[in-house]
């Protein structure tokens, strides 16, 4: 049982391992930047296709009978490079050495608790490629040749409501991270597992091709898996095909997704921790070549 | 060439050692699958682009993932390089062996599943020559396999390439992803539509459309002819060529840092 004052004080280094994470990762400007320009050529290759589709297609108005116009397009393209840092697409560096070095041990000594702790981190390794990448291809896009700029949003309220929901998208991206961190804390396994669980993720987030234009069949999982809260709901709010009025259960289908990765992260964390075995002398695996 | 194929069989028994290693494979191909997943998508709603049908997009788009999975497989220890090596100044020890250090480098890192991607992108282009109608016979099978050599050898030169600029600064080397990964995804757009300078830099500068679309062509028979094939491994040698050389020169300059 934790008593209230250990759980405020619980609280409270979370928010400051938060806070230091978060300004450990704007010290990384100069990577973000590269980072945002490789985005901004990959959104320009991707605009490109789709232009040439809407434009020379056999059946050039399938995509406006999917409810997606090209300027619509556009804008989901960039909207989902920005938002597309968010999503856990790696283990955070540091808690992945930790892992692998055996520090896990030093963690456990802390005071703390472990899953908390790491989701500050986590949270934080998450939020700041969003706010450095995304803003400046953000930028970008807004400046671009009419052909290839970003439209404005399409209604106010829609344009809040994605806030909102990007709010959602980011305690998602990190309880989803943090069940990827539990599954890898059993070491022998490798790679492997976490890379195919974050595919599956990114896949289905939107960020290929937005949801919309996946077959109709698939259409009505699509929404309700747990992956279009990465960044296909708020992306549509913004654009309006999501109405306003149905912003509420978008939000509250993130919102419930992120509960269900919170527990079992947190489930699975405390069994492995029962039988974790803390690895130990050489680590360097690179001294052995 | 005798030390960098037994690195390479180290770190192939080593990476086995983790039990999730057919994970690995499996997630390389689950990759392999998903990535052109988008375009099959778009075709299937949108029908064809005028002659450039979804058989003729997945060609193209295969003969440079199958390349670029083949450079990535042997050229992987490049990729890591700046990261493993020139930070921590283990480059020293490379140095000091009596071997080239691009086949030391080279070998520095391998992995099987890296094979996954060659093997989807055969399978791919395979599926797709057969759909398009390509007769068997030992000319096309040779300008397919030429067109992959030279791109190949042009996606090595990209790793050569980085870890040649690794010497002089390490940051932000992410703007490489556009010679890498993005840049087969150009070949996803038809040729016909494609603006003039996506089209000059990956002809011109990194010869991915030189190896992927002029073999694919000459096959098929879509127009281009069989000696515009026959310059695709030329053209890639010429990149892996001026790579080396960036590399050579940042040998040169490599000053050791760390401990």
């Amino acid at each position: 049982m934790i008593r209230k004052s250990a759980f405020i004080a619980n609280v409270r280094a979370c928010l400051s391992l938060f806070r230091i994470k978060t300004a450990e990762g704007f010290q990384y400007r100069m990577a973000y930047l590269v980072n945002a320009a490789v985005g901004v050529f990959w959104g320009l290759i991707e605009i490109t296709v789709y232009s040439v589709f809407y434009q020379y297609a056999e059946r050039k108005d399938a995509g406006i009978m999917a409810g997606m116009d090209i300027n619509q397009m556009i804008t989901y393209v960039w909207l989902a490079q920005a938002i597309f840092a968010m999503v856990p697409m790696n283990i955070d560096g540091e808690i992945l050495s930790k892992i692998n070095s055996g520090d896990v041990g030093v963690e456990l000594c802390r005071p703390l608790d472990l899953y908390f702790h790491w989701f500050s981190k986590t949270a934080a390794t998450r939020l700041t490629p969003f706010l450095l990448r995304g803003s400046v291809v953000l930028l970008a896009a807004a400046f671009m040749p009419a052909a290839y700029r970003m439209s404005l949003p399409a209604s106010a309220s829609g344009f809040l409501w994605m806030l909102l929901s990007l709010l959602a998208a980011l305690l998602l991206c990190t309880s989803y991270s943090m069940l990827i961190c539990a599954v890898r804390l059993k070491i022998t396994w490798g790679d492997g597992i976490t890379y195919m669980m974050m595919l599956i993720g990114g896949i289905l987030s939107g960020a290929y091709l937005p949801l919309q234009l996946w077959p109709e069949g698939m259409q009505r999982f699509l929404t309700l898996q747990p992956f279009a809260g990465y960044l296909d709901i708020p992306v549509r709010l913004y654009i309006g095909t999501i109405s306003p009025e149905k912003a509420l259960s978008s939000i509250l289908i993130q919102i419930l997704w992120s509960a269900v990765f919170i527990l079992a992260g947190k489930l699975l964390m405390a069994k492995r921790l029962q039988t974790i075995v803390i690895q130990g002398g050489i680590t360097d695996y690179e001294s052995l070549f | 060439m005798k030390v960098y194929f037994k690195l390479l069989k180290m770190n192939l028994l080593s990476g086995l050692q983790y039990k999730g290693w057919p994970f690995m494979i499996l997630q390389v191909l689950v990759v392999v699958v998903t990535d052109p997943l988008g375009s099959i998508l778009m075709f299937s709603r949108f029908g064809s682009i005028g002659e450039w049908t979804a058989e003729r997009i997945l060609l193209i788009y295969a003969m440079a993932v199958t390349s670029f999975g083949l450079a990535e497989t042997f050229f992987r220890g490049f990729d890591y390089f700046p990261w493993r090596m020139v930070r921590s100044g283990d480059f020293d020890r490379v140095l000091l062996r009596p071997h080239s250090t691009v086949s030391m480098v080279a070998g520095s890192y391998f992995h099987i599943h890296r094979l996954a991607r060659v093997f989807g992108g055969i399978c791919a282009i395979l599926w797709c020559l057969y759909e398009n109608g390509v007769k068997p016979g030992f000319l096309n099978a040779v300008i397919i396999l030429w067109g992959l050599a030279g791109g190949f050898l042009a996606y090595a030169g990209v790793f050569v390439m980085t870890s040649g600029i690794a010497f002089f600064t390490i940051k932000a080397l992410d703007w490489i992803y556009i010679l890498t990964n993005a840049s087969y995804q150009v070949t996803r757009c038809p040729m016909s539509h494609m603006p003039r300078a996506l089209k000059n830099m990956f002809t011109f500068f990194l010869p991915i459309l030189v190896t992927s679309y002029y073999p694919a062509s000459a096959v098929c028979g879509w127009g281009e002819g069989y000696a515009k094939a026959f310059i695709a491994l030329p053209a890639g040698l010429a990149f892996f060529l001026f790579s080396l050389m960036i590399w050579r020169i940042g040998v040169k300059h490599y000053k050791s840092t760390g401990s």
